[in-house]
């Protein structure tokens, strides 16, 4: 017993280490950025290893976000996609990775695609459209997942509403982003009006005015020059709505 | 016990000597500041991080990766001058248990990595400070939030690479202990650092809900004999973050890290004790 | 009074290659090693005389057997706090100086506090190392690093002073320093074990010998005993001339004995040598 007691007193104390450092784990693994391993996958054996061992995950995330500016001025879509995602993987909270992965993938790649196919000329309007949605819809994917982490989300909703409404062709996603957009603190002032304005060319008319309106008076009317161009857009709109003037926004000081 | 402690001590005062007089210590020092400084020249590479963070980072780049490679091969080197040069020999004839010379090159290899740590750690303050001072000046002309760092969290991150290296040494002693060639200690001992960075990835990739009992169970056993050592990489967070850390994390990681400092220190007195010298 | 170094049935097998074949090393093997007195262990290269001496100090486990230091069982720190080991080929710390390395070795050996720097400046004294004891150790000559391993040997006043191979590769002036050495310890009434292949060198300051060879003991006893001829005599004679000898070779016949042989006396050439160069010693 005297021989086999100093091996089982440190397999017991490794054992009770390893469970001790799962609850010490459980409280430190939310500090440290997620990897997403599937992004990982195809560039591993690039320095990438390195990035995920400890320390240094910016850097590489840097060199590699350069590498694959060399991939994309070659056009080469693969090596630049899984290059761009890797960058994304390593320092997941970069809006800057984020979102111009998702552009390249949502506007460069579908562009390449057609022109590896012949050129806008020889490739059908169809097929071109399809292709449009079907890269905007990966692009879109990956800017949903940069939300996750990034904590500039104002500039990822906004480039995800572009792409949906211009790329994918689904205004109401575009006006679903637009909406997260402009309820974040810091988003630009045309947000709250391009989700009202789509909504209210969807058809939706009293609905986007009552947002629209609730919109102005909560975060537009006391800030700087209480935003003109906006006012001047719910007037028309309660115009169309032919809204009883104790109905409308009251009318400013400064109104002409 | 004093006695045994007195006697720890000792090997590791001239265990500390040895190691910091060679000049393997002296160029990895050089080599991290030269990195640590070298992030200044480096930050047109940054893609929108926020300076202080690009600096952080470069800084905690070196100290994980010469931290590392100082830990392991100065740690066997140190193991194998004793053996290769049979001084063991003439200190273990002397009242001296084996486990005391254990603990002796433990200590002595922890202490150079604190020197090697703290020169890095008051450098990248340094610099992160000089830095911040005038991100704040800008920040304030342009109307901006201006980035900050903590140099409390700094502390608390050399702190937990300490012991995280500290548990590195542990292993290679461990490993040395079995080795009869240095490169096999030092090859085995950086795969299992890698593998210890690794882990909780690998973890995640091979445990599946469907799998069977017993390989369940024997990825459970496995890979907690094995220590997490990203558990140690908060520098991030604790250095441009620190409310985001939660405030016993801290304490979890390092009670943590003590934890297996022990356990693989008792193992190497295990193994060690049956050595023919 | 219990012996200095008691073995009993030591046997050391070695398991070699990833088949474990078993090569013997010492084969029970019974030695008693009386106090105060100067041992020698002799025997060839491989013999296992140096593993041996490893088991005795615990730095290497028994296959089987019992080995008690001052009549208590080896390998425990208690029973090496007594004693003092000189290595085959001494290496040391390169960095330290003979001083701080007597030092080191003087603390973890237990010397306390207040007698360390007695007991340093007095084992550095015994081993003739005061002058280059502030050098650092990388400059010394291969003598010196006998001298220096000797003296962190002793510098704990050990009841047992245990030397493997003391004079291996040192100049003749350098070992009869080394057996100065020995001696002093052996007047001081401490038990000296050394190990040697070097015959003369043990025969000069051994008071008893064991000869071991493929790892059994096959001759032990005093020196004088072994070595002594009781069937021979040997007669120094001055100014002798051939009728003197004729005369005294038929005397001598007379008596039933017979001279076989007669030679000049020699000197050994180690004693030329010490006489020669005796000024030049390592400093």
């Amino acid at each position: 017993m005297r021989k086999i007691a100093p091996w089982l007193a440190s397999l017991a104390l490794l054992i009770g280490a390893g469970i001790f450092s799962e609850y010490s784990w459980i409280k430190v693994r939310p500090c440290i950025p997620e990897i997403g391993r599937k992004e990982l996958e195809p560039t591993l054996g690039q320095g990438v290893l390195l990035g995920i061992m400890g320390g240094l995950r910016t850097v590489v995330a840097d060199l590699t976000w350069i590498r694959s500016y060399v991939l994309w001025e070659r056009k080469d879509r693969p090596g630049c996609e899984a290059l761009m995602r890797t960058a994304c993987a390593l320092d997941p909270h970069s809006r800057y990775f984020w979102e111009n992965t998702g552009y390249a993938i949502g506007y460069d790649l579908a562009h390449w695609e057609v022109r590896k196919r012949g050129g806008y000329a020889k490739v059908p309007k169809e097929t071109q459209d399809r292709l449009f949605r079907t890269y905007a819809r990966r692009g879109l994917d990956v800017i949903d997942e940069g939300l996750k982490y990034s904590k500039n989300k104002v500039s990822l909703l906004l480039c995800a509403a572009q792409m949906s409404d211009m790329k994918l062709g689904d205004k109401q996603l575009a006006s679903e982003y637009y909406r997260q957009a402009a309820e974040l603190p810091n988003s630009p002032w045309y947000a709250a009006r391009l989700h009202a304005r789509i909504e209210w060319e969807a058809g939706k008319k009293p609905a986007a005015y009552t947002w629209y309106r609730q919109y102005w008076i909560v975060r537009m009317k006391d800030v700087d020059d209480g935003s003109p161009d906006d006012l001047m857009e719910l007037r028309e709109m309660e115009n169309q709505l032919r809204l009883p003037l104790l109905s409308r926004i009251p009318r400013q000081s400064w109104e002409k | 016990m004093k006695a045994s402690l007195q006697r720890a001590y000792w090997i590791s005062r001239v265990t500390f000597l040895e190691a910091v007089r060679q000049r393997f210590f002296a160029f990895l020092v050089v080599l991290g500041a030269a990195m640590v400084l070298s992030s200044l020249s480096f930050r047109f590479l940054d893609f929108g991080h926020g300076e202080l963070k690009f600096i952080a980072d470069f800084g905690f780049g070196g100290m994980f990766l010469f931290g590392s490679v100082l830990g392991v091969v100065m740690t066997a080197q140190l193991f194998f001058s004793e053996m290769d040069n049979r001084t063991a020999l003439t200190l273990l004839a002397k009242p001296l248990s084996r486990t005391e010379f254990l603990l002796g090159k433990f200590f002595g290899a922890w202490a150079v990595l604190a020197v090697f740590l703290g020169v890095l750690s008051l450098l990248l303050g340094g610099v992160m400070w000089w830095r911040e001072q005038t991100i704040l000046v800008q920040a304030e002309q342009r109307g901006l939030l201006p980035g900050v760092f903590s140099a409390s969290g700094m502390f608390a991150y050399a702190l937990l690479q300490w012991l995280r290296l500290g548990v590195v040494i542990a292993i290679v002693l461990t490993i040395s202990s079995i080795a009869r060639t240095f490169l096999f200690a030092v090859i085995v001992g950086a795969l299992a650092v890698v593998a210890g960075q690794l882990q909780w990835i690998a973890q995640d990739v091979l445990l599946k809900p469907a799998d069977n009992l017993a390989y369940k169970s024997f990825l459970w056993v496995s890979s907690r004999l094995l220590p997490n050592l990203q558990q140690f990489n908060i520098g991030d967070a604790l250095v441009l973050e620190p409310a985001s850390v939660p405030t016993d994390a801290v304490q979890w990681v390092v009670v943590s890290g003590i934890f297996y400092m022990v356990a693989y220190l008792v193992l190497a007195s295990a193994i060690f004790r049956r050595r023919e010298i | 009074m219990t012996s200095a170094i008691s073995v009993r049935n030591l046997t050391k097998d070695f398991r070699i290659g990833i088949r474990g074949l078993k090569l013997r090393a010492v084969d029970d093997l019974t030695l008693e090693i009386p106090r105060g007195q100067v041992y020698g262990l002799l025997g060839p290269n491989g013999c296992g005389k140096s593993t041996t001496l490893k088991i005795i100090l615990g730095l290497v486990p028994a296959t089987a057997g019992e080995i008690t230091i001052l009549g208590q069982p080896s390998a425990t720190a208690s029973a090496r706090e007594r004693t003092g080991f000189l290595p085959e080929a001494p290496y040391f710390h390169k960095f330290l100086s003979g001083r701080e390395l007597v030092r080191y070795c003087a603390q973890l050996s237990g010397v306390t506090a207040e007698r360390v720097d007695q007991s340093v400046e007095e084992a550095l004294a015994l081993a003739a190392m005061t002058e280059a004891a502030s050098r650092p150790i990388g400059t010394y000559s291969k003598g010196m690093l006998q001298r220096i391993g000797f003296a962190q040997a002793i510098v704990h006043d050990p009841e047992l002073v245990i030397l493997d191979e003391p004079t291996a590769g040192v100049d003749p002036v350098g070992s009869a320093a080394i057996g100065r050495m020995i001696h002093a310890m052996r007047d001081k009434g401490k038990t000296v074990v050394l190990c040697s292949h070097l015959l003369g060198q043990v025969e000069q300051v051994c008071d008893r010998v064991a000869i071991m060879d493929r790892g059994k003991l096959v001759l032990e006893g005093k020196v004088d005993d072994v070595l002594a001829r009781r069937d021979r005599h040997v007669m120094t004679i001055e100014a002798l001339t051939p009728a003197a000898q004729d005369a005294a070779e038929t005397a001598l016949a007379a008596h039933g004995a017979k001279v076989t042989s007669v030679t000049h006396p020699r000197r050994s050439l180690e004693d030329l040598f010490r006489e020669l160069v005796t000024g030049s010693r390592d400093a």
